[in-house]
């Protein structure tokens, strides 16, 4: 069995997002990447279901090269090999565009996967679209939200829980098919040194010489989201003030001046 | 999976990669183990490089080594809350002595040679363990489940140290032997600015050193460096003397950065960056007893090469010469237990004759001295000698007057400033 896991390799402290004030969009230039928090229950989620029923899991992302770190480590998990497809015509993309590419390098370079696997959604956008949209592209039915999954013949059955109503929900969907892991379900394992000192002889890079897509169809140019406009919030100036002294007495003051600001 | 290599390093500080590079360009099989996300990432120092040592060790360095700016002044300033006296040295001709970078980008280039020359270089890997034999040789090292087998091992895991503290080679770092370090890095919009307000020529580098005020008068000093358009401003406190601050040590730097002398010189920069690291202070006497062993090689500051001269910290220009030692003695040695060679190469190196040098100077730098009487006398004498009153000043009256003042006797200073000098 081919388990497929699509992993972002993302800006990782929401402290490190800059936005571009002329573009409005976001600054990836110069900010280090690492894989996307959710994306590591998807890895996990993977890997149990390679050990159970045998197989390979294939993680796929798409990044500029500075995103290789990012798969050395889901590799030094255990993922078996990674392919990174990463060209400058794939730059700018909304989600639409990305789940495209990934949807191209899925049937390119792994035409018989058994199942795809999702993060919930990514913490530098969080649209939670591309799992979605990779499935549709690929045609295949889809399950977001899913806590855990069997795979019977060549069928998969899932379950979602539905925190408000908490009930679970079980679905069975053919084979191939795309399920996304619900967000800090797993326990992603530790990375291994063995395993990570060989990690670069496992990653391969798809360009767009390799995948030979429509350049219209991808990067900025295949995006039909534009940043209509924006609106930022404004930092209010920072009052400076320091409640020095003995500690109880200042958390004191400090719990009565956030009152009299309305802030509590 | 290959889990044996020719030499292990740990550390992807510039003593690790300075080793791995030479031993890597020689041939052999390296492995490099750092724990930060990529080398360079989990260091801090104050910004200057001296360049003599280089050129005998990593001449490499010249080519395309990043040098933000070579220093063109040196500034030492004695500073109190009122007043600032500053000596300022520069040569009429530039000299490329030493150069202003951020170790930062100095480590990504060395780990860049290092990786071309072959060296593999794994990151965000804690190294748990240094592994012995029964025989007690060390023959790798151990992370998390994982272990992994070398002929030799070059420990250049930094001041801290905690491999060696755990194979029971050196005892727990006493607070004698470090300082603390805290530092900004400030980002001025328009490079000019920052030239014009230093009184420096395009590409021209400072170092300017403090003492006084930045540490409230106790043993350390403060510091300011020119990064390309940034400067890095900052405070070492010996770990002693922790206890009698009354800021906290991840405050001095900016409590430094708002002295009315310092605040107009960086005004509009902005912060862009914010560490803190340990130094060791004691050099050599801090040292294990050893620096060779069965298969294990120690450098850089684990081994406690540093130079604490006054208010400057010199420890970069060691790490990178006791790198390249360690991978002529390998290379040379052939066998695992043949390394004592390195002891021998130090010792007749400028690494443990300079440091040997200063052997004491912690001792006479952590004294009351240097760090408060110097600055208070000094800026009362100039204040007394500068300033027009009732009566004229020369410089005698106004030592005399100086003295009066504070409960400092002329002996006193005359003998403390001598060994003063002899280390500042
Ligand atoms: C209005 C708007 C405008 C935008 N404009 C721009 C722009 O101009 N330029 C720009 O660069 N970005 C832009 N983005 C962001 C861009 O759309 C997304 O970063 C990207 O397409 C992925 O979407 P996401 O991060 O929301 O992923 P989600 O849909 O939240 O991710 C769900 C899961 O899909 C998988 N996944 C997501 N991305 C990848 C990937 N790259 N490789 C592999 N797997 C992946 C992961 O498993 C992830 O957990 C914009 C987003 C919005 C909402
Ligand atoms: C505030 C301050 C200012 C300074 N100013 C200067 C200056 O201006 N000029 C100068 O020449 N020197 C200066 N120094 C000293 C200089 O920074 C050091 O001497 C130099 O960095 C030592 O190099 P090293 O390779 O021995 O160790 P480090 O640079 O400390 O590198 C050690 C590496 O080992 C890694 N490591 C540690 N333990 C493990 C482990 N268990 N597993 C995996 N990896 C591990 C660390 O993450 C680190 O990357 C300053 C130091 C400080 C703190």
């Amino acid at each position: 069995m081919k388990f497929v896991v699509l992993t972002k390799a993302a800006v990782p402290l929401s402290s490190a997002i800059r936005i571009d004030p002329k573009t409005g969009t976001l600054i990836r230039e110069g900010v280090p990447l690492s894989v996307n928090q959710w994306d590591r229950d998807a890895v996990e989620f993977a890997l149990k279901l390679r050990d159970k029923y045998g197989g390979e899991v294939i993680a796929i992302s798409m990044a500029p090269p500075s995103g290789i770190p990012a798969l050395e480590s889901l590799i030094g998990m255990g993922v078996d090999r990674a392919i990174l497809a990463t060209d400058r015509a794939f730059a700018g993309a909304d989600t639409w565009a990305t789940s495209f590419v990934l949807a191209k390098t899925i049937e390119k370079y792994v035409p018989d996967y058994t199942l795809v696997i999702a993060g919930e959604e990514t913490i530098d956008s969080t649209t939670a679209h591309v799992g979605a949209q990779v499935a549709s592209h690929l045609n295949i039915p889809y399950v977001y939200y899913v806590y855990d999954a069997e795979i019977h013949g060549n069928k998969v059955r899932v379950r979602r829980f539905l925190e408000d109503e908490g009930v679970d929900e079980f679905y069975e969907m053919d084979l191939p098919a795309l399920i996304s892991v619900a967000k800090g379900t797993q326990m992603p394992r530790e990375i291994s040194l063995l395993r990570k000192i060989n990690a670069r002889d496992r990653i391969m890079q798809a360009t767009n010489k390799e995948l030979g897509l429509d350049p219209e169809c991808v990067g900025l140019k295949g995006s039909p989201t534009f940043v209509a406009g924006q609106t930022g919030a404004t930092f209010p100036p920072r009052k400076r003030k320091i409640f020095a002294g003995d500690p109880r007495e200042s958390v004191k003051a400090l719990v009565e001046e956030l009152k009299k600001e309305g802030l509590l | 999976m290959s889990s044996k290599f020719d030499v292990i390093v740990v550390g992807a500080g510039p003593a690790g990669l300075a080793a791995a590079y030479k031993l890597a360009s020689a041939g052999f099989k390296v492995l490099v183990l750092e724990r930060g996300r990529e080398p360079g990432s989990k260091q801090v120092y104050g910004g200057r490089i001296y360049a003599y040592w280089l050129d005998k060790y990593l001449p490499e360095f010249r080519k395309d080594a990043p040098t933000d700016r070579w220093v063109r002044k040196e500034r030492v300033s004695l500073m109190t809350d009122e007043s600032v006296t500053t000596i300022e040295f520069e040569v009429v001709k530039p000299e490329k002595t030493s150069f202003v970078t951020s170790l930062y980008s100095f480590t990504s280039w060395l780990g860049k040679l290092a990786a071309s020359a072959g060296a593999k270089i794994v990151t965000e890997v804690v190294v748990d363990e240094l592994l012995r034999d029964e025989k007690g040789r060390f023959i790798g090292v151990r992370s998390g489940q994982d272990k992994v087998y070398a002929d030799y091992i070059i420990d250049a895991e930094g001041v801290n140290r905690l491999l060696l503290e755990r194979a029971g080679i050196v005892p727990r770092l006493k607070p004698e032997l470090v300082a603390v370090g805290a530092k900004e890095v400030l980002k001025f919009d328009n490079r000019k600015i920052m030239e014009d307000r230093l009184g420096l020529s395009e590409d021209e580098g400072l170092a300017w050193a403090f003492a006084g005020w930045p540490t409230e008068y106790l043993p350390g000093g403060g510091f300011l460096y020119t990064y390309r358009d940034s400067v890095a401003l900052g405070v070492v406190v010996y770990l002693t003397a922790w206890r009698q601050l009354v800021t906290p040590v991840y405050d001095l730097a900016e409590r430094l950065r708002t002295h009315p002398y310092i605040a107009r010189l960086v005004a509009g920069a902005s912060l862009q960056e914010y560490s803190a690291h340990l130094t060791p202070v004691a050099g050599i006497s801090m040292a294990p007893p050893r620096f060779s062993y069965d298969g294990l090689l120690i450098a850089g500051d684990a081994a406690g090469f540093l130079m604490h001269a006054g208010v400057l910290i010199r420890g970069v220009d060691f790490a990178v010469a006791s790198g390249v030692l360690a991978a002529e003695a390998i290379k040379e040695a052939g066998r695992p237990d043949a390394l004592s060679r390195y002891d021998d190469k130090l010792k007749s190196s400028f690494i443990i004759r300079d440091l040997a040098a200063f052997r004491n100077a912690d001792k006479v730098l952590s004294g009351q001295f240097a760090f408060n009487d110097l600055p208070k006398l000094v800026n009362a004498l100039m204040r007394n000698y500068f300033t027009i009153e009732d009566r004229p000043p020369t410089i005698a009256s106004a030592l005399k007057t100086t003295l009066g003042e504070s409960n400092v006797s002329l002996t006193k200073v005359l003998i403390n400033m001598m060994y003063a000098l002899a280390y500042l």
